[in-house]
């Protein structure tokens, strides 16, 4: 357990610097993104290890849902758009989810199916 | 003392609610969903405001952070995946950006909802940071965009997979990135339950729309 602490103490830090960054660059991408991508490139260069991280990691990604319900509870001073005309915006934004995960999905699905045919024809050949 | 009770709340319906799921595996109770309206009705029943509500609830926030730090971990284990599909994904998110901006744009107008309104709709599919700071770029209101990001968030975990199963979109690829480019963070919290090689896939789809409509948005204030 306090392993797992301290190495969520570790993505903290790693979180604080790239908001620094952020702030201190005027990127508009949020310094959660910035930290990710850092970590990413010192796992990569191998920087840090993944056992330095992984047990934090995991138990913070376990639970991930339940870091998201405080900002889905803020809903609740916006309840008028779930009724009367509000609905219809809400409608639209369903829509063009569905739009946008299908497109997406679909050019992923047809890269990876034609990329697992490539390795099978050259496999085969 | 609100602000413990309330940490601890949250907590314990989300545990519940986990159990509830895990029991029927209904589609309509993922525990993002249900543990929001649970949450919201008892706020209500006991006349507490949001604020109130946010004194113990801004813990779970500052863990969210370090939360999408980490997906830094799934995407280093997949990252052969990712390299060899760097290409699909960079078009698919990128137009998918630009599908996700101008079908809610354009869906705004034909209902005629109000310019604030259609302008806090526009960034929806990106997660709520960026959103926000988007919808103060482009004229629309940072807390309502907020809100619909949720919504955006919350129908994909709900509905995505299911959608998925009944069009036969059954690759970690596909499956992955369609949650991440619609629905952010909470597309790539469900992507997680169905495997970590989807959960890397959704999070790098997050990212790249992320980034994408920060660079995008600028153009929409032509319009």
């Amino acid at each position: 357990m306090g392993i797992t602490i301290i190495q969520i103490g570790v993505l903290y830090t790693l979180y604080v610097v790239g908001s620094f960054i952020q702030q201190l660059l005027h990127i508009p991408i949020p310094g959660s993104m910035i930290g990710m991508l850092f970590l990413f490139l010192l796992l990569m260069s191998g920087i840090v290890k993944e056992e330095w991280i992984s047990r934090g990691a995991n138990m913070l990604l376990s639970h991930l849902t339940l870091l998201f319900i405080p900002a889905t509870v803020g809903v609740m001073d916006y309840v008028e758009l779930f009724s009367g005309k509000g609905i219809w915006s809400i409608f639209v934004v369903i829509v063009s989810t569905m739009i946008v995960m299908l497109f997406v999905g679909f050019i992923g699905q047809w890269a990876q199916t034609r990329e697992q045919k490539r390795v099978r024809e050259v496999k085969g050949a | 003392m609100i602000g413990a009770s309330m940490l601890l709340w949250t907590i314990v319906v989300y545990m519940a609610m986990r159990k509830l799921y895990a029991r029927f595996y209904f589609p309509l109770l993922v525990p993002i969903a249900t543990s929001t309206v649970v949450i919201i009705i008892t706020l209500s029943l006991f006349h507490l405001s949001y604020e109130q509500y946010m004194d113990g609830g801004k813990w779970l926030v500052h863990l969210l952070g370090p939360a999408v730090v980490a997906l830094a971990l799934p995407l280093y284990q997949h990252r052969h995946t990712l390299k060899q599909f760097l290409w699909p994904l960079l078009c698919s998110t990128f137009f998918g950006t630009i599908i996700g901006m101008g079908s809610g744009l354009l869906l705004a107008r034909l209902f005629h909802l109000p310019e604030q309104v259609v302008r806090s709709i526009i960034p929806k599919s990106v997660t709520s940071p960026v959103a926000m700071d988007i919808a103060a770029l482009i004229g629309g209101i940072p807390t309502l965009a907020a809100v619909y990001v949720m919504v955006a968030g919350i129908f994909g975990a709900m509905f995505g997979p299911t959608i998925f199963q009944r069009l036969r979109l059954t690759t970690a690829l596909g499956i992955g990135s369609g949650l991440g480019a619609a629905s952010h963070g909470i597309g790539t919290a469900k992507a997680l339950e169905m495997g970590k090689k989807e959960a890397a896939i959704s999070s790098v789809a997050m990212t790249l729309s992320a980034i994408f409509a920060s660079l995008l948005c600028p153009l929409l204030l032509l319009l």
